[in-house]
């Protein structure tokens, strides 16, 4: 059927499905039609042919799609009417914050006339080895610190223009969305900035910092003294690794982003990893400290250890890269061992 | 013809928004909503969350539009211009890939046709099509869209709506014509 052929048909059955009770309208495009199913016999099946298309595209397949958006709007749905009083109570709260805080600034200018009062104040958190901790932010973000980490961010977090917060290790962040003030993680020389989203930053020092995507959208640069680099783009399960060999950014895919934040619940992935992190990886979660007799540079390891013992790690690396072992408190002896 | 959510909503003024209603409201007006959003800001991250928050505000206010579609169709295009006012400047823009327009001529439709479901195999041709044409298909099919309504919310010419949707069915008939086989 030619385009000018399939005009006049689409009037006609929309006519006859929306024009309820306008029968004008149904009976003028009803004239053209007979008119045209006149000229040619062929013409009576071509029209058969439209309404079957007409008719089974009447309503999208059933799709639970749906169902998942929806499901994440419930929460916001239920909250409602004793929302004035509220807002009201809270600002008596900020006002008696406000109050407080000019007070104590005041005196404490009197005490100290030396100090700056502008100072912004930082407050830090950290994860000790062998431990783990989740924060929740000023702004209501989430934070769960890996061991051995630490963050740092800005006491007035929530009304900063620009919210940034200093990471030092590896966490997993779920950033409470707000466009207008987007948040930013410092990280070594890496800087990641997201509107609402979460990922996965791992930055030790002396080891390339990754960042991996779990939901939204993350924009990744280097900085070195203030000079910042072109910006990469993250999306779901991908991830860029900081190569300082390489000029630019590199974007990953990767299978399951959720393979990043295994160590939340006690995993440790390794894929290809220098024995050298794997080491770092263990001094930090069972915290101890390794000595080895020999640096183990240029060799790699690929396991995956699911929440076990510090020994049924040693095991496996004994096995892995034919080492033998001794534990004297927190201290592990290494000897030997050969890559392969 | 199946159920009749091809011609907006009666109108009627229901003064208890329940939750059942509701989340009707969001069935019906998800597939078609959420595609408009996602071509309005190239982005499906930032589509839903423009669409949900449509819907939260609707909720809030607890009253019962004459003409929902209209008033979430022009409330989704509202959103993603402020979205792309604020957003752009505000953050380091993010550079919004091109949504590919997937007409994949290469795959072979009619081993689908097998399950001689005609409504969804339909939906997977649609599917196929170029993403402005799709969305123009789902507003006038689905959503009961006039030509008229459909070039104002795309901002494109009514002429350019006829065109996608004659096009449109035409790339249908000729693919149905062509494994007519499968679809008996």
């Amino acid at each position: 059927m030619d385009q000018e052929t399939w005009k006049f048909v689409l009037d006609y059955l929309s006519a006859k499905e929306n024009a309820k009770g306008n029968v004008q309208k149904i009976e003028q495009e009803e004239k053209k039609i007979q008119e045209w199913l006149s000229k040619d016999p062929k013409h009576q099946q071509e029209l058969e042919q439209a309404l079957w298309l007409w008719e089974n595209t009447s309503a999208p397949p059933e799709n639970d799609e749906w169902k998942n958006s929806f499901n994440t709007i419930q929460a916001s749905l239920v909250q409602e009417a004793p929302k004035k009083t509220i807002k009201l109570k809270l600002w008596l709260a900020a006002a008696a914050v406000f109050g407080a805080i000019a007070l104590f600034t005041f005196f404490y200018k009197v005490q100290h006339p030396v100090l700056q009062s502008t100072e912004i104040a930082w407050i830090t958190k950290s994860a000790g080895s062998g431990k783990m901790i989740s924060i929740v932010l000023p702004d209501s973000s989430e934070v769960w610190l890996n061991s051995g980490s630490s963050i740092s961010f800005p006491k007035n977090l929530q009304h900063a223009a620009l919210r940034t917060v200093k990471l030092k290790g590896e966490a997993f962040f779920n950033v409470k969305r707000d466009p207008q003030h987007p948040f930013i993680v410092h990280s070594l020389n890496l800087r990641t900035k997201v509107l609402g989203t979460s990922f996965n930053i791992r930055a030790w020092e002396g080891h390339p910092t990754e960042v991996t995507v779990l939901s939204g959208k993350v924009a990744v640069f280097r900085d070195s003294a203030g000079r910042q680099s072109a910006a990469i783009y993250l999306l779901p399960n991908q991830k860029t690794v900081d190569d300082l060999n390489s000029a630019k950014l590199s974007l990953e895919n990767v299978e399951d982003a959720q393979t990043a934040i295994g160590w939340r619940e006690g995993k440790m992935v390794f894929d290809q990893t220098p024995v050298k992190e794997v080491f770092d990886a263990i001094e930090r979660k069972y915290a101890v400290k390794i000595i080895a007799d020999q640096s183990f540079k240029g060799c790699k390891l690929t396991a995956k250890f699911s929440n076990v013992s510090l020994n049924e790690v040693l095991q496996t690396i004994k096995m892995t890269l034919d080492i033998h072992y001794t534990i004297n408190k927190q201290t592990i002896y290494i000897k030997g061992g050969k890559c392969n | 013809m199946g159920e009749n959510n091809t011609v907006g909503f009666n109108g009627d003024l229901v003064n208890n928004f329940d939750g059942k209603a509701f989340e009707d409201l969001y069935r019906r007006m998800y597939p078609t909503l959420k595609k408009y959003a996602v071509y309005l800001v190239k982005d499906a991250e930032e589509a839903q969350l423009i669409l949900n928050d449509v819907f939260i505000a609707i909720w809030k206010n607890n009253v019962r539009i004459l003409n929902e579609k209209a008033y979430l169709f022009r409330a989704v295009k509202n959103a993603a211009t402020n979205y792309h006012k604020t957003a752009k400047t505000n953050f380091l823009h993010i550079d919004e890939e091109e949504v590919p327009e997937v007409w994949d001529g290469g795959s072979d439709p009619a081993q689908t046709y097998q399950d001689k479901d005609r409504n969804r195999v339909l939906y997977q041709l649609i599917d196929q099509m170029p993403e402005r044409r799709r969305l123009v298909f789902y507003m006038y099919r689905i959503d009961g869209f006039s030509y008229k309504e459909i070039a104002d919310l795309l901002d494109i010419s009514v002429r350019t709506v006829e065109d996608h949707l004659v096009k449109g069915f035409q790339f249908l008939q000729e693919r149905v014509l062509k494994n007519e086989a499968e679809f008996r």
